[in-house]
């Protein structure tokens, strides 16, 4: 055990400081390397491989062997179903032991039971009747260095590692090594000095400028270790500087053709509109730390084992609690505080029942939230990431799939035991409504890059969806297959701008005769988005499995909450846009004839560098739902295994009593299943039939559409009004008091100081003329006066006659005489 | 002792403070001799009338004949006067030695017209 | 009546004759008179210095003084002799001028010379005991080092003095020879160039 903790942390933390070590040397010496530092780009692939492969080793080498996933052949019997996202059900019991062996009784019961007892449960009464939760994921947790302790506040640096760390780990640096073999190829012009045709001088000249290529992969090395840094932090102080530095990052790529207005603008937007969430981020860490009194996720253990700190979780979700998450003593005692004194006059009531602790936990919950939404462009902080689009393709493809937008989905996930269902219900709110509008903007969009950015958008929206409504398996798992089709799609278009040197989609079409491996890879990858699959039976791109599970928890929650029932129909609607929008672009791209011949005709395929990790990505976009065959292992079976605490049992709302977030494995049932599959797959068919009929069959014509539709085209081909809604709600104003405040500096402030400047001036005029010039000059100019009368009257006694000498002499003597003997006379 | 009888003027013997007048005078006719003539010679005549006044009370203060007591200089009195008289000797050829170039380059002996020192 | 005491009468006699031949000096306006005039006046001080038992002293006035240093200054007065600079008048202005204060500084002198009693001389008797001695020896070894005339001297902070002038005597005749080459190579080489001068503007020098 031990030394399994000891080889897990060593090689996660080299694979996760390789990069930052490739950064530093980048840093210092980049520009050495090579002209205009091509070593760099191998210098830091190199880094991120030797990442990919530590991860890889952390994960079949160590962790796999000392914790078996449960075999499927026993699952499969039992719920005769051969998808492998259900096969670790009734199997986490394998290693955490005891926890769920009542767990069937549970699926049965479990619903009835929530309707009926809803209102009046506490999480201890109903669970402790009828079923167990399920105990802690296997997990190591322990301190590298402890930067500071400030009174109960503990800074350090830690890692929390399971087996949801793992994977993430190993899903981010195979990505990012794809990304940075694909940069290397696509980053060629930077390899030179560099024209760029959309930046125009002063002068009417093209901006000519050195090749930063170095400096590209320095940012890339840097914003990987950022984001093995979020994944591997045992708390949230530590999470929170990471999740900064991810930030920072993102803003340093995004802003990369610096000189571009719309590059700079895109990249300070990115940063505030993230600064926005994570204020909230900070009020719920604010929260939960006065409360709890502690950042870390695990709990710290001295060498025999004994518990010695706690963590959040463990103290949120007690093992004499069965799991469920109950606040604290100090929560309820905090929250009384704040509510006696906030409202003084409630203060010599007793305590009235006010759902104790539940009003703390659910600010702490949405606070973090808050983060996420920043992050992983939720509603409504998503206007960043379309306009993200401005950085170089590759970074677009990290920056969507495996580092920053999947950063805040990691975090409501590893942060999934300290949500209560309310905040829960919050967050599929939002999920479900950023799916929606992300979705629609998507249709009109023809820059190929920001439909790909609003499908992101819309698929975090599901992942979100998924997570709020108690899927967190579905929404883990989404969010490692979107990683590899997202990061395929994006790798895609880039090698499409790589060859037409366009954005526009209106300017491409026919592309698949001179770009055959783009093509189909894409193809792929828009198969793995819209999940496509057999129904029911499998097998299907990966998408398939995620999404239909996402779906499948929608309507399992639907079910179970008939006042939602928007969450339930969103996910399917979703689907329907999502097919609609993906093979819009792929018609409109790869297939009919050419609509701009021009471009056309220089259009060519990217060199192998490129290409082959398309291939790759192609291939895990693919299979990465699939079990690997002769295996138990599977990629849901390893979310199974990292479950978070309790969150397999049933849980009600306590300030909503009706709120019920259904148990996961609920929605494996064979009637949702059916319903929700059937759904799926015939909305999905729909919207890629429509598409077809629009673009490839042409049977509608899309610009009559349009015409028809304008109020709704226009509506959407604005994207909601969101930019311009926020100009006016929030920058409009924030510059008007800019401005007033600046008017307030240059009339009060400045005219204070320019009137003590003038009064000081003044003064010292004053002392100038009456002091300086009369006294002082006086004092100078009188004693040179006199010595100058003085040197004049002694030039006239100096006659140079000779006599007179003898004369002065004489007169000297005798006054001496005269003197000596008055002198004397009077002592 | 103004107050002395004249009667005794030639039968008391004369003390050092006689000699010390005799070298007053001399003295003062020396430095009058310098302020008021306008030759040269005259003014460097002058000077040696000024050494002659101080030699005599050096021989005075050092004379037993006049003082005989321990305040006397003695021999010293002597030896000082000696040197000045060598001493006087070598001032006056130097400064013949000026007068007479001062009267080539001049072609005067005025001292008057000696004032390039002017201020 | 008393019997005249002589060397008082000397005194008076010589010192007539020195401060009236100073006097003479300093109104002359002749400068071969004055010349004369202080002969008889440096002459009358030597007589004097005898008076005063200095005889060696006198006799050294009379050798190097009156023999010496006026031969020079009438040498030179032969030299410079010219018509006009026979007689150069000084203004009357300066005449007042420096009499007045020259007579000032006498009568301070002449008040500081009779204001120590000390100074007053010693009665006949006194006088007339006093051995007086050859004083060419006592000086020749002064001037070597040795000082005889303190011999017998017991207080020993007096017997300090007793190092004698050689030291000087040899910085002095020293001095003496230096000077004399300097005066020499002045009055010398001044005189070869002043002559060529003359030569060529002796007649608008006037």
């Amino acid at each position: 055990m031990d030394t399994t903790a000891s080889n897990l942390s060593t090689l996660l933390m080299l694979a996760w400081l390789l990069p930052l070590a490739s950064f530093v040397l980048i840093l210092f010496f980049g520009k050495y390397m090579g002209s205009h530092g091509k070593f760099a780009g191998y210098l830091a692939t190199g880094a991120l491989l030797c990442s990919a492969a530590l991860s890889f080793t952390a994960m079949f080498g160590v962790w796999l062997p000392n914790h078996p996933l449960p075999s499927t052949a026993h699952h499969t019997e039992e719920h005769g179903e051969d998808v492998p996202s259900e096969e670790a059900h009734g199997h986490v019991a394998a290693y955490p032991v005891e926890a769920i062996s009542a767990q069937p009784v549970a699926l049965q019961t479990d619903h009835e039971h929530g309707e009926a007892d809803g209102h009046h449960a506490t999480a201890e009464h109903s669970d402790g009747e009828h079923h167990a939760n399920n105990a802690p994921p296997v997990s190591y947790f322990g301190d590298w260095y402890t930067l500071g302790q400030f009174g109960s506040l503990k800074l350090t640096i830690s890692y929390y590692i399971d087996t949801l760390t793992v994977a993430m780990f190993c899903m981010v640096s195979l990505i990012a090594t794809c990304v940075h073999f694909y940069a290397l190829g696509y980053m060629h012009d930077e390899l030179h000095d560099f024209t760029d045709p959309e930046v125009t001088m002063s002068d009417g000249e093209k901006l000519k400028r050195p090749g930063r290529f170095y400096r590209f992969f320095q940012y890339l090395s840097l914003f990987c270790f950022s984001m093995f840094g979020v994944v591997i932090s045992g708390n949230m102080a530590m999470v929170f500087v990471f999740w900064e530095l991810v930030g920072i990052c993102s803003y340093f790529l995004i802003g990369f053709y610096i000189e571009r207005h719309s590059a700079s603008t895109a990249a300070n937007k990115a940063f505030i509109v993230n600064r926005v969430g994570d204020f909230g981020m900070l009020i719920g860490m604010m929260a939960l730390w006065s409360s709890l009194g502690t950042f870390a996720f695990g709990d710290l253990k001295d060498a025999e084992g004994h518990v010695v700190e706690q963590g959040i979780f463990s103290q949120l979700r007690t093992e004499e609690n069965d799991y469920h998450l109950q606040p604290t003593a100090s929560m309820v005692e905090e929250q009384e505080r704040v509510r006696t004194q906030t409202c003084e006059l409630a203060a010599d009531e007793p305590p009235k029942q006010s759902h104790a602790g539940q009003w703390l936990l659910l600010i702490a919950g949405v606070g973090i939230f808050c983060g996420c939404v920043g992050k992983s462009a939720q509603f409504p902080l998503h206007v960043w990431l379309p306009d993200a689009m401005e950085g170089p393709t590759p970074v677009s493809a990290l920056v969507h799939s495996a580092t920053m937008v999947a950063a805040g989905v990691y975090l409501v996930g590893r942060f999934y035991p300290a949500f209560s269902p309310e905040a829960l219900l919050v967050i599929a709110y939002v999920g479900c409504i950023t799916l929606f509008v992300a979705a629609t903007i998507a249709i009109t969009a023809t820059d190929i890059k920001r439909v790909l950015a609003y499908s992101t958008v819309s698929q975090l929206g599901y992942m979100m969806l998924a997570l709020g409504l108690g899927g967190w398996v579905a929404g883990m798992f989404h969010l490692i297959t979107h990683a590899f089709f997202k990061g395929l799609l994006f790798m895609c278009s880039g090698s499409v701008i790589h060859g037409v040197h366009t954005n526009d989609m209106t300017e491409m079409g026919g592309l698949r005769k001179k770009m055959p491996i783009t093509a189909y890879t894409m193809l792929v990858g828009c198969l793995a988005i819209i999940g496509a699959g057999i129904p029911i039976i499998g097998p299907g791109f990966s998408g398939y499995y995620s999404k239909d599970a996402i779906i499948e928890q929608a309507w399992s929650f639907g079910s179970n909450n008939p006042h939602h029932a928007v969450l339930k129909w969103a996910p399917i609607v979703g689907a329907f846009i999502t097919a609609f929008y993906m093979f819009r672009l792929w018609y409109m791209t790869f297939a009919g004839k050419p609509r701009n011949q021009d471009r056309y005709d220089h259009a060519h395929e990217s060199p192998r560098v490129m290409t082959m990790p398309l291939v790759i990505l192609a291939v895990f976009a693919l299979g990465i739902g699939w079990q690997l065959p002769f295996t138990d292992l599977s990629t849901s079976a390893l979310l199974e295994q990292a479950r978070p605490v309790g969150t397999l049992a049933t849980s009600h709302g306590e300030i909503l009593s009706e709120l019920v977030i259904p148990n996961e494995h609920d929605s494996h049932a064979p009637a949702i299943k059916w319903a929700a599959g059937w759904a799926a797959f015939s909305t999905a068919a729909a919207g890629l039939l429509l598409a077809t009929a629009i673009y490839l069959w042409k049977l509608l014509d899309p610009q009559e559409l349009k015409q028809s539709f304008k109020p709704l085209h226009s509506w959407l081909w604005n994207k909601w009004w969101f930019d311009e809604l926020y100009q006016i709600i929030f920058v409009a104003p924030c510059m008007i008091v800019a401005r007033t405040i600046t008017r307030f500096d240059l009339g009060v402030i400045d005219s204070i100081l320019h009137g003590a400047a003038a009064v000081c001036k003044g003064c010292s005029k004053v002392v100038y003329a009456v002091f300086d010039q009369t006294v002082v000059d006086g004092m100078a100019n009188g004693v040179a006066g006199v010595t100058w009368d003085l040197g004049l009257w002694l030039r006239k006694i100096q006659t140079g006659n000779l006599r007179q000498y003898i004369m002065f002499i004489v007169i000297g003597t005798v006054v001496l005489f005269v003197a000596i003997s008055f002198v004397q006379r009077t002592i | 002792m103004i107050h002395l009888p004249l009667a005794h003027l030639l039968s008391e013997p004369v003390g050092v403070s006689h000699y010390v007048m005799v070298g007053a005078v001399l003295f003062t006719c020396g430095v009058l001799c310098m302020a008021t003539k306008r030759n040269a010679l005259g003014v460097l005549m002058g000077i040696e009338l000024v050494l002659n006044g101080a030699n005599l009370n050096f021989i005075a203060f050092g004379s037993h004949v006049l003082r005989n007591d321990a305040n006397s200089l003695g021999l010293d009195g002597q030896l000082i006067s000696m040197f000045v008289i060598v001493l006087a000797a070598a001032e006056a050829a130097v400064a013949l030695a000026i007068a007479l170039n001062y009267y080539n380059n001049h072609d005067s002996i005025d001292v008057d017209r000696a004032d390039e020192l002017l201020g | 009546m008393e019997s005249i005491y002589w060397p008082t009468f000397f005194f008076w006699l010589f010192s007539l004759i020195s401060c009236s031949f100073a006097v003479g000096v300093l109104l002359a306006r002749n400068i071969v008179r004055m010349a004369f005039y202080l002969v008889l006046a440096l002459a009358a001080t030597a007589g004097l210095f005898f008076l005063a038992g200095a005889d060696f002293v006198g006799a050294m006035q009379l050798m190097i003084y009156v023999g010496g240093t006026l031969v020079l200054l009438i040498f030179g007065v032969m030299l410079t002799s010219q018509e006009r600079f026979i007689e150069m008048k000084t203004s009357s202005g300066e005449w007042v001028v420096a009499l007045l204060l020259g007579g000032m500084l006498l009568g301070i002198l002449l008040q500081a010379a009779m204001a120590v009693p000390a100074w007053q001389g010693m009665d006949r008797a006194a006088a007339e005991a006093t051995k007086v001695e050859k004083t060419a020896t006592p000086l020749g070894m002064g001037l070597l080092g040795v000082r005889v005339d303190q011999l017998d001297e017991q207080d020993e902070s007096r017997r300090k003095g007793m190092s004698g002038y050689l030291f000087h005597f040899e910085i002095v005749s020293v001095h003496l020879l230096v000077v004399l080459v300097g005066a020499a190579y002045l009055a010398r080489a001044k005189r070869k160039r002043g002559r060529d001068e003359l030569a060529g503007t002796g007649s608008n020098a006037t």
